[in-house]
């Protein structure tokens, strides 16, 4: 039990103390408090609540490593994560919001006035959720692993613990203001060591303004050892595939549930607007800062620990070594290290950052708790997703309309604790890496949710079995490009499997079209509920002519 | 309640699809076109940076920011200037919910 130990606990252990008094001090008290927060949570701290949300193991432990390894290739992630809100704040989240319901799929079942359009979005929910929610899990298991020193199942087992009791118990209000905390510990954590580096390497605490001179001498050492130069674009894939990556992970984001349910808790479409602009603020400045992190390791990987004696490597070598996830074999011989004979992970380039820029065990305790925040919020989020799939669109809408609020909540909370220890019981044992899955589960968003949503608030002449078709064509298309590309080796323009979400958006648009058009027109109610999604609250469309409220009703 | 002109009611419609249609327009073009043309672009320098690397991990993500900021502050000038006040709105705050 060493002094890195202590530190790393203590800082865990501290955290996660804020995050579950947050959540007893914010316990649901009746439905809307634990779907929806009350629909009272401030654009600000919506946005907080939303980049927490949105950041999860994947953002802040794989982001700058993805970068560092495909280079230019990786900017694909960025654009399109931080892309994504533009679709979602200009095309969905306001009107949405305006309809106001409690889950997406009660939106979907509701617009296109269609029980098994309901039902395959709520089934949807929980598969896009329940695939993304393995990945933050054992990412988790992971750190806990690391950090406390314990078997990685372990690991996954207190984070599982964790989830389940302050999601289950706090329902979206508690997971809010859980999630608030959550995000200043997270965004602090990662600041921290990409400036400290900044300071070191450039003398300039502002890691976003001096990198780019680390990419010019980045560009000068690649030049000199006559490798692939780390700017140069589509090394990796072709630029079709970047193109449609970026189109997956933007229009994927504009369709996931938990990130949409966010616009639920807000109190006005103005919040809605507002909430997005806050959101993608706080996002950045983590996604801003990933390529400076990249960008510097690389440095201090080239330039410091390429060429150093085999027998005199850095300290913190040794640990990851032992962990598999870095090599450092001398394959020629020739007892110097050199760049090529250096194999790195992408997924510890963060955790390792502050070892190899020495930082001290307090900032290594920091990053430790602050992976902890992006798994756990986003776990939390992503719950909350599925609870509400089963227990308001399945169970109370389909199978018991006349559940009192009691039975509601508690079949809430105990799909809550069944939804986590299954997600947790698979995460022992993941069926694949963890950025790949996480690409499916937005390649099947993009072919699902996101066109079913656009034509609903777009299109009034959209309706039930245009919707049925879409979502199903949309999944089936996504599902089949999947696996052809990644099993069959078979791929349009260079596009390979975690591009497929721009095949199954254009088809679900196209079958949604087609099958509206060929079948009858929605009813006249719906039709205007569309309309109405135009205006702002205090417009009201009604038979053709449109009022607004001047504060003369009572 | 009073009832607005359908011409007024539609002009607000048109207004804030408009600029919609603009936002998205640059959105795009900062991100898809510039990475269709990047390898043209990776020529020109920006603060240290080839122009095509800069625009993917600063320039899109900071346009797409001031898009949204800008949006919602204009949004709300527009709502004052058809006489929407958002001080009424808290008790509005239900929307078309269920859940009274």
């Amino acid at each position: 039990m060493d002094a890195q130990f202590l530190v790393s606990f203590g800082l865990i252990l501290a955290t996660f103390g804020l995050y579950i008094g947050i959540a007893l001090f914010n316990k649901a008290r009746q439905t809307s408090d634990f779907y929806v927060a009350g629909r009272s949570v401030p654009a600000v701290f919506n946005g907080m609540a939303i980049g927490a949300d949105w950041m999860s193991a994947a953002s802040f432990i794989g982001m700058a490593g993805t970068i560092m390894i495909m280079g230019y290739d990786g900017l694909a992630y960025i654009m399109g994560w931080t892309g994504g809100y533009l679709l979602l704040t200009f095309l969905l989240a306001p009107q949405l919001r305006k309809y106001g319901r409690y889950t997406v799929p009660e939106f979907i079942g509701d617009r296109y006035q269609s029980n098994t359009a309901r039902l395959i979005a709520a089934v949807a929910t929980i598969i896009i959720s329940f695939t993304y929610s393995i990945g933050q899990l054992s990412g988790s298991g992971v750190v806990i692993g690391r950090l406390l020193e314990v078997d990685v199942a372990v690991g996954t087992m207190i984070g599982v613990i964790l989830i389940a009791f302050y999601s289950a118990l706090g329902g979206m209000k508690g997971i809010t203001w859980t999630q608030v905390a959550q995000y200043l510990v997270l965004i602090i954590a990662y600041l921290i060591p990409v400036i400290f580096m900044s300071l070191q390497l450039t003398s300039n605490p502002m890691p976003w303004l001096s990198y780019g001179q680390v990419i010019g001498e980045l560009r000068e050492l690649d030049q000199a050892l006559g490798i692939t130069e780390y700017v140069v674009p589509f090394t990796e894939n072709t630029k079709w595939q970047f193109l449609a990556l970026m189109f997956t992970l933007m229009a994927g984001t504009a369709g996931l549930p938990h990130v949409i349910v966010r616009f639920y808790t807000v109190a006005t479409m103005k919040a809605a607007r507002w909430s997005g602009a806050w959101a993608l603020l706080f996002i950045g400045l983590l996604y801003l800062s990933a390529p400076a992190y990249a960008a510097f390791s690389r440095f201090i990987l080239m330039d410091q620990v390429a060429g150093s004696p085999i027998n005199n490597l850095p300290a913190w070598t040794t640990a990851w070594v032992d962990t598999g996830q870095l090599s450092v074999a001398d394959q020629n011989g020739d007892g110097v290290l050199q760049w090529a004979e250096i194999v790195i992970s992408k997924d510890i380039v963060v955790m390792a950052t502050p070892e190899i820029a020495n930082l001290g065990i307090f900032v290594i305790g920091l990053m430790a708790a602050g992976a902890m925040a992006a798994a756990l919020s986003t776990a939390g989020g992503l719950m909350i997703s599925i609870s509400a799939a089963l227990s308001h669109d399945i169970y109370y809408r389909s199978i018991n309309p006349h559940a009192s609020e009691e039975k509601r909540l508690a079949v809430g909370r105990w799909s809550i604790v069944i939804a986590t220890v299954v997600a947790g019981l698979v995460a022992l044992n993941p069926p694949g890496a963890i950025t790949q899955i996480v690409a499916w589960a937005f390649a099947l968003a993009s072919g699902s949710f996101f066109p079913a949503l656009l034509l609903g608030v777009w299109w009034k002449r959209s309706n039930g079995p245009g919707v049925i078709a879409g979502m199903v064509t949309g999944l089936s298309v996504s599902l089949a490009y999947i696996f052809a590309a990644k099993y069959g080796g078979f791929t349009i323009l260079g596009i390979v499997d975690t591009g497929a979400g721009v095949f199954g958006a254009s088809a679900a648009i196209v079958a949604n079209i087609v099958v509206s058009l060929l079948t009858k027109e929605p009813s006249q109610q719906v039709q205007d509920e569309v309309i109405d999604l135009r205006y702002p609250e205090e417009m009201t469309y009604k038979d053709g002519e449109v009022w607004i409220k001047d504060g003369t009703e009572g | 309640m009073r009832k607005v002109e359908k011409k007024v009611a539609d002009a607000y419609f048109r207004l804030r699809t408009t600029l919609i249609v603009i936002y998205l327009a640059i959105g795009v073009c900062v991100s898809y076109l510039v990475v269709f043309f990047a390898r043209d672009l990776s020529s020109i320098t920006f603060n240290g940076f080839p122009l095509h690397y800069y625009m993917g991990a600063q320039g899109a993500v900071l346009t797409f920011i001031i898009l949204l900021f800008v949006n919602a502050f204009v949004n709300d000038k527009i709502d004052q200037k058809f006489g929407i006040h958002s001080d009424k709105k808290t008790n509005l705050s239900s929307g078309n919910t269920l859940d009274q």
